[in-house]
């Protein structure tokens, strides 16, 4: 990056099955205007404007971010409009601190929302090709043989799924905005209906309405800002093509790449010992163990053992989804950015009940497609 | 602005427009594309640091349809990449930004998307608000014939002036091989179609046709090694407007004037008359000459040439018309528009637009000298 990039404000809005009181431009607003609140700018302060969402088939509007340029403040201003498929709300983030980056912006907007209620994600993902018979029924269905491979592969015990499920559950307990908040043991999550073996019901993220907006700014407007901001330390998305023979789905060549380029740029050599919190896209239970691994946090085999004693929980050695994550939230466009937002909060020291102590470098991460996706960001609380 | 790179397009491919092509998918049609453009370039895909998109996965019928185009685009090893869900104008827009932010010295960004599997028309009423605009049943033709409408009543411009304007695309269309109405047609011929929408006829609509596009981009130091004449992006500016059709001047299009003016400053330019040629992004006669008007062209001139390629009244594949206009400018700086050639063209403009009645428009100036030292 020619020029450092941080996040001077992080709005949200409260994330819930329906939010039956808001349109989606409604919803928009709610997090734009607490991210501008947050920041101390108006819209007209703002440069750019930077959206993200999953497919459009989600609400049933075709690039929705046309009619939204109202709520997103973007009347003649640029505007761009991202989708990489299930990462795009850490992608777009990405995307708008380039355009801080570059030195054209001093001020840019972020948002990504989806309002799930719209719509029936689970078909709206079940696409039918021509030629091609029916296999999967919402990406459940898809990522379950990426699990059952994961099991396969390093030997986890069946309780890893329903432990990280119940862990996600407590750290949501401690989110103001969490979508699913109520406590549940792993008995309850083993005792819950499998829905695509080995998922089970309790271990599958929820459909959500939801919205999240950041403002991305040079230093030097940072510098001036009413708040401490996150400094972004590095941040890089990549891609891999599907067809590729050998390809390991269970840890992708592109998430390992990617997390190998941010480390570069952060010098993070130790991301076990010099991370101090992640928030990492986990809309299944089991792959919180798979990206631990992915991520570099351990040894390949050794990210169910971190679950099973526990070391990712609140208060452990490093907390993994502190905000209770995607199995707690998941309005699926913003769901990636809302995990590069938590991770901005906990190194401004602004997570609330669910801050980790003393978070001095926090990692944000998504990824999408069939595991082909994947955008991250290190943000630290110093320049 | 002097500390901006110098970035260039470099390379450019194109599947000629078609109606319909039954026998490639998208990606197969994609392809070839990208390899083409690398072939003109001299280099693999290894070479080239970043990869962008655009697509729209409404028009492709499914979620996710631009997954399976990250195969053809050769994502093996893993790409830094991005999607829009934009044209693909806007792909090149956002590269030469990672360029700026010193993020990448090559890009290559592909347009594709097959509007024979689909209704585009209708499909485009999905794009209005939801709440008030869509429900009336609005859609690409009816916006665009009201549009036309308050143009034409503002600005004194008659059917016959439109069926002109269309003539002049047909004429130009007829010498683009890559183009898909390839027949010349007279005004005559064109004002006696029946009505579309009124004011708009059949004969005044550009064809939703399909292509697969693939440009290169590279900052200065690649780009002289990838192309013998590169065109230089000289200055480029971006603007979104209200989409609701009550809430702005649809006779008018403020963002693209906007956008022409802040491109212009950046390349040190008084005005859209010191380029050689324009190719921008119309769907409709009346959008021609609101462009022209808000670009700052006079309406019957030919200097500057607008739209030589034809334009998208001869060729209109949604989410890559945008691209190819900068394609088409790239040729005619590089010396390789062939038949449709405008002579001694030194420097361009290229425009793009998204959404209904000019909602969205983006302005590249681009020449064969470099911007900044």
């Amino acid at each position: 990056m020619k020029r450092p990039v941080a996040v001077v404000g992080v709005g949200q809005t409260h994330h819930s099955a329906r939010r039956a009181d808001l349109s989606i431009p409604g919803l928009i607003q709610e997090a734009v205007d607490r991210a501008l609140l947050d920041a101390g700018l108006e819209h007209k302060d703002i440069d750019a404007i930077v959206i993200g969402k999953a497919p459009d088939q989600l609400e049933g509007i075709m690039q929705p971010e046309q009619f939204l340029v109202g709520a997103l403040g973007a009347h003649m201003k640029p505007m761009i409009r991202v989708h990489t498929a299930g990462s795009v709300g850490a992608s777009t983030a990405l995307t708008a601190a380039t355009h801080v980056a570059s030195g054209l912006f001093d001020r840019v907007l972020t948002v990504a929302f989806e309002k799930q209620s719209e719509g029936n994600a689970m078909w709206a993902l079940s696409p039918t090709l021509p030629f091609t018979p029916p296999l999967v029924a919402g990406a459940g269905g898809f990522f379950a043989p990426y699990c059952r491979a994961y099991i396969a592969k390093t030997g986890a015990p069946p309780h890893i799924g329903p432990m990280t499920a119940a862990n996600a559950r407590a750290n949501a307990a401690r989110n103001e905005y969490a979508h699913l908040r109520e406590p549940m043991t792993v008995e309850d999550v083993m005792n819950s209906p499998v829905l695509w073996d080995p998922i089970r019901y309790l271990e599958t993220c929820p459909s959500s309405d939801g919205a999240i907006a950041m403002v991305l700014a040079s230093e030097e407007v940072a510098r001036k800002g009413p708040r401490k901001p996150a400094w972004i330390k590095a941040g890089a998305s990549f891609a891999e093509a599907m067809w590729v023979p050998g390809r390991d789905q269970v840890s992708p060549r592109a998430g390992r790449d990617c997390v190998k380029k941010v480390y570069d740029a952060a010098g993070v050599t130790d991301p076990w010992n010099q991370i101090d919190t992640a928030e990492i896209y986990v809309p299944f239970a089991w792959f919180e163990a798979m990206w631990l691994e992915n991520l570099g946090f351990c040894d390949v085999g050794e990210g169910w053992k971190i679950v099973d004693r526990g070391d990712q929980k609140f208060g452990a050695h490093l907390p993994i989804n502190p905000s209770g994550g995607v199995l707690c939230t998941n309005p699926i466009g913003a769901s990636g950015m809302l995990r590069l937002g938590e991770a901005a909060l906990q190194v401004m020291g602004r997570a609330g009940e669910h801050q980790v102590e003393g978070a001095k470098l926090a990692l944000g991460h998504a990824y999408g497609g069939g595991a082909q996706y994947f955008a991250i960001w290190i943000v630290g609380s110093e320049l | 602005m002097s500390n901006l790179r110098n970035v260039a397009v470099v390379g450019f491919a194109q599947a000629p427009i078609v109606a319909r092509d039954e026998h490639n998918t998208a990606q197969e049609m994609l392809y070839p594309q990208v390899r083409r453009a690398l072939a003109e370039c001299g280099v693999e895909r290894d070479d080239i640091d970043y990869q962008i998109a655009g697509s729209s996965d409404y028009l492709d019928g499914r979620p996710f349809g631009f997954v399976a185009a990250l195969d053809v685009m050769g994502s093996w090893p893993p790409r830094q990449d991005l999607h829009l869900e934009m044209d693909a104008i806007f792909g090149a827009y956002y590269a030469w930004l990672r360029m700026q932010a010193g993020d990448c010295d090559t890009a290559i960004v592909c347009g594709y998307g097959k509007t024979s599997e689909g209704e585009p028309v209708r499909l485009a009423n999905l794009q209005l608000d939801p709440y008030y605009q869509a429900p009336i049943g609005l859609d690409l033709i009816s916006t665009s014939a009201l549009q036309a409408s308050a143009f034409m009543n503002r600005a004194r411009v008659s059917d016959r002036d439109l069926a002109e304007v269309v003539a002049r695309s047909r004429a130009a269309g007829a010498r683009n091989p890559e183009t898909q109405l390839r027949s010349p047609a007279s005004a005559d011929e064109l004002a006696a179609t029946p009505w579309a929408v009124a004011p708009l006829r059949q004969g005044y609509l550009s064809p939703y046709g399909e292509s697969a596009v693939c440009l290169i981009l590279a900052a200065e130091g690649k780009a002289e090694k990838l192309c013998d004449r590169p065109a230089w992006i000289q200055g480029i500016d971006q603007r979104a407007e209200l989409q609701s059709l009550g809430a702005r001047d649809i006779s008018r299009s403020a963002g693209a004037e906007l956008a022409t003016q802040r491109a212009l400053a950046m390349a040190g330019l008084a005005s859209a008359r010191d380029v050689d040629v324009v190719e921008m992004t119309c769907a409709t006669p009346a959008e021609d000459l609101i462009l022209r008007e808000a670009i700052g062209l006079d309406r019957g001139s030919d200097s500057p040439a607008v739209n030589p390629s034809g334009g998208p009244l001869c060729g209109n594949p949604l989410m890559m018309t945008g691209l190819i206009r900068l394609g088409e400018v790239f040729r005619q700086i590089a010396g390789k528009a062939g038949d449709h050639a405008v002579a001694g063209t030194r420097r361009g403009i290229a425009h793009g637009a998204s959404g209904h009645c000019l909602q969205q428009n983006l302005v590249i100036v681009v020449g064969d000298e470099r911007r900044w030292s």
